[in-house]
């Protein structure tokens, strides 16, 4: 099962004592003799934690549950990468606490005015100035769909 | 310009946890229960406002938080655990050294700047934490950690501080002192704090300034120590790393009394589990083994027992520490006693690199790395899936002794089936 391998690697090794995954990028097979001119090269391993996520201690992972992203490439049951340590800004996909619960969607400025949009034409936009008291939980970094039924 | 000790703390930690994973709980009054839903642990700033009271048993308050709508839970350590990593780790950047001190809070050291004003640094620090993960912290700044901590409780302790206070930029801490009772200091204990209180020493200002002699004679050295801190001299150093540990311990108390011995192998069984997976995470082993039981003190009939043996080889292989603990159960078990509390004691605890060669290992090399390589499997499985998922049989399958967390919220930052939802609609 590939895929479910995958996705647990990424959940599992944020805090570092996790097992993590390490994919070598070249590996000597010399045994003795002359040292591989490689062997300086190589480099310790691609640890998705740490190629996708620039804050650990801030970043949380969410599951997406509805179709209302779906036009920015964000499906049901995909799992959310969210730090919560960026600044909010205009275009880009956040987490906002609404009547609460975490619901996502994208900041949008239109005509001098912020609001949420959906990435679905069937989700009216919610302007921000009507709804309240709207909080801006953290920003959206990374979306990781499974392509296997496994995932 | 000298440097500063902080105490830097996260106020309401459990409930602020809590309201942090689950939106719905954002300005409602929160409680968090103690081990077993025994008592309330934490309380979210609406559920102070409400009165309602630290430590109060649940069962006595059940009815009156319902019917202020509190939303009730147990303690979910997971969460609190990852969140408490996240916290020390944020804490780091903004600070020369850190000592984590406990779960939810640290002592720090940071140089003073030279116009000497810190607030800047704390209210960026404050917001930093805040919008990162969620949590409000406190911070008391002055130039010992015991003042440091007497300056954390005065931040807390009013509104318009606004979270922070730093004595070290009063003028005369003295009303500061005054304010801060005896037993509230950090390191004077109840046998130390009634001493005082017999003497008339009230606050921490008179503590400072009462004849050393006299301090000296009752506490030594520890209340000398004591005095310079009170006084702005710093003796107590950030302590670095947790030092190796030199035992663990596992102990809970049942939700409901244990009579059985069977049950009671079941429980001790489950703790020796726990324990051999702690040492593994720390790579110790142990050379003495303790197993423990009680009842309960406030009944009549009070029974308390233990039992100890030496293992031939230190080890943390769950297997030989079950062989070795479980034959103990059967000596400290007597028939008819409510036992309600048990646990296991490993100690005389070494590090498992030492003992890779030793002589006198039971088993071949070979054997002993399968072995190790079955208990790390074994520790793999139950940190992805969840405790429990790879079970040992003597732990039993359904156990009724099971400590009660009946309102548990999920493991929302640290297991894949507990993330909070997203909705997308």
């Amino acid at each position: 099962m590939p895929g479910r391998s995958v996705s647990l690697l990424l959940i599992g090794g944020l805090r570092g004592q996790r097992p993590s995954l390490r994919l070598p990028l070249a590996a000597s097979t010399v045994a003795a003799g002359f040292p591989s001119p490689a062997d300086d090269y190589i480099d310790v391993g691609i640890d998705l934690n740490e190629a996708l996520i620039r804050h650990p201690s801030s970043t949380f992972f969410l599951r997406v549950s509805g179709d209302s992203m779906i036009d920015a490439g964000i499906q049901h049951g995909d799992l959310l990468v969210v730090d919560r340590s960026l600044e909010p800004r205009p275009g880009l996909i956040v987490v906002a606490v609404l009547d609460g619960a975490f619901t996502l969607k994208r900041l949008v400025r239109c005509h001098g005015r912020l609001r949420l949009e959906a990435a679905n034409s069937a989700y009216p936009p919610l302007e921000l100035h009507q709804c309240g008291d709207v909080q801006i939980w953290g920003v959206a970094i990374h979306v990781i769909h499974a392509l296997t039924r496994h995932g | 310009m000298a440097d500063v000790l902080a105490l830097i703390d996260a106020n309401n930690f459990y409930a602020a946890c809590e309201q942090a994973f689950d939106p719905a709980l954002i300005g409602r009054p929160v409680v968090v229960l103690s081990n077993n839903d025994g008592c309330v642990v934490s309380r979210s700033s609406e559920a102070r406002q409400l009165g309602i009271g630290m430590g109060k048993p649940y069962f006595q308050i059940a009815a009156q938080l319902a019917q202020h709508g509190v939303v009730v839970r147990s303690s979910n350590y997971a969460l609190y655990g990852d969140m408490s990593q996240r916290l020390m780790s944020s804490l780091e950047p903004f600070v020369a050294e850190l000592e984590v001190y406990s779960i939810d809070e640290a002592f720090a050291r940071l140089p003073r700047p030279r116009h000497g004003d810190l607030s800047a640094w704390a209210g960026e620090l404050r917001s930093r934490i805040r919008h990162n993960l969620g949590l409000p912290i406190a911070i008391g700044l002055a130039s010992s950690k015991v003042l440091a901590k007497l300056a954390n409780r005065i931040a807390k302790g009013d509104r318009r501080h606004a979270g922070v206070f730093d004595l070290g930029r009063e003028a005369n801490p003295d009303p500061w002192l005054e304010l801060t009772p005896v037993e509230e200091i950090w390191g004077v204990g109840r046998q130390l704090g009634r001493w005082c209180r017999l003497r008339g020493i009230a606050n921490a200002r008179q503590l400072r300034d009462m004849a050393s002699g006299e301090l000296r004679a009752k506490a030594g050295v520890v209340g000398l120590r004591l005095q310079l801190e009170l006084q702005g001299v710093s003796c107590l150093p950030l302590e670095h790393g947790p030092s190796a540990k030199r035992e663990t311990c596992v102990s809970r108390s049942f939700s409901r009394p244990i009579t059985d011995a069977g049950e009671l192998r079941q429980a001790m069984a489950t703790y020796v589990v726990r324990a051999a997976e702690k040492l593994r995470r720390q790579q110790q082993c142990s050379g003495r083994l303790t197993v423990f039981a009680r009842t309960s003190p406030f009944s009549p009939g009070f029974y308390s027992q233990a039992a100890g043996t030496t293992l031939p080889v230190a080890s943390n292989d769950t297997a030989v520490l079950l062989q070795a603990a479980l034959p103990l159960v059967t000596r400290i078990y007597r028939p008819h006693k409510r036992f309600a509390k048990a646990g296991v004691l490993l100690q005389d605890l070494q590090s498992q690199e030492q003992l890779q060669h030793h002589l006198l290992a039971p088993l071949p090399e070979a054997e002993q790395q399968r072995r190790a390589a079955l208990m790390q499997r074994i520790d793999g499985l139950n940190r992805r899936y969840g405790q429990g998922t790879v079970q040992w049989a003597a732990c039993g399958l359904t156990p009724g002794w099971m400590m009660r967390r009946e309102q548990l919220s999920r493991a929302s930052t640290t297991r894949l089936a507990d993330l909070p939802t997203a909705w997308a609609r």
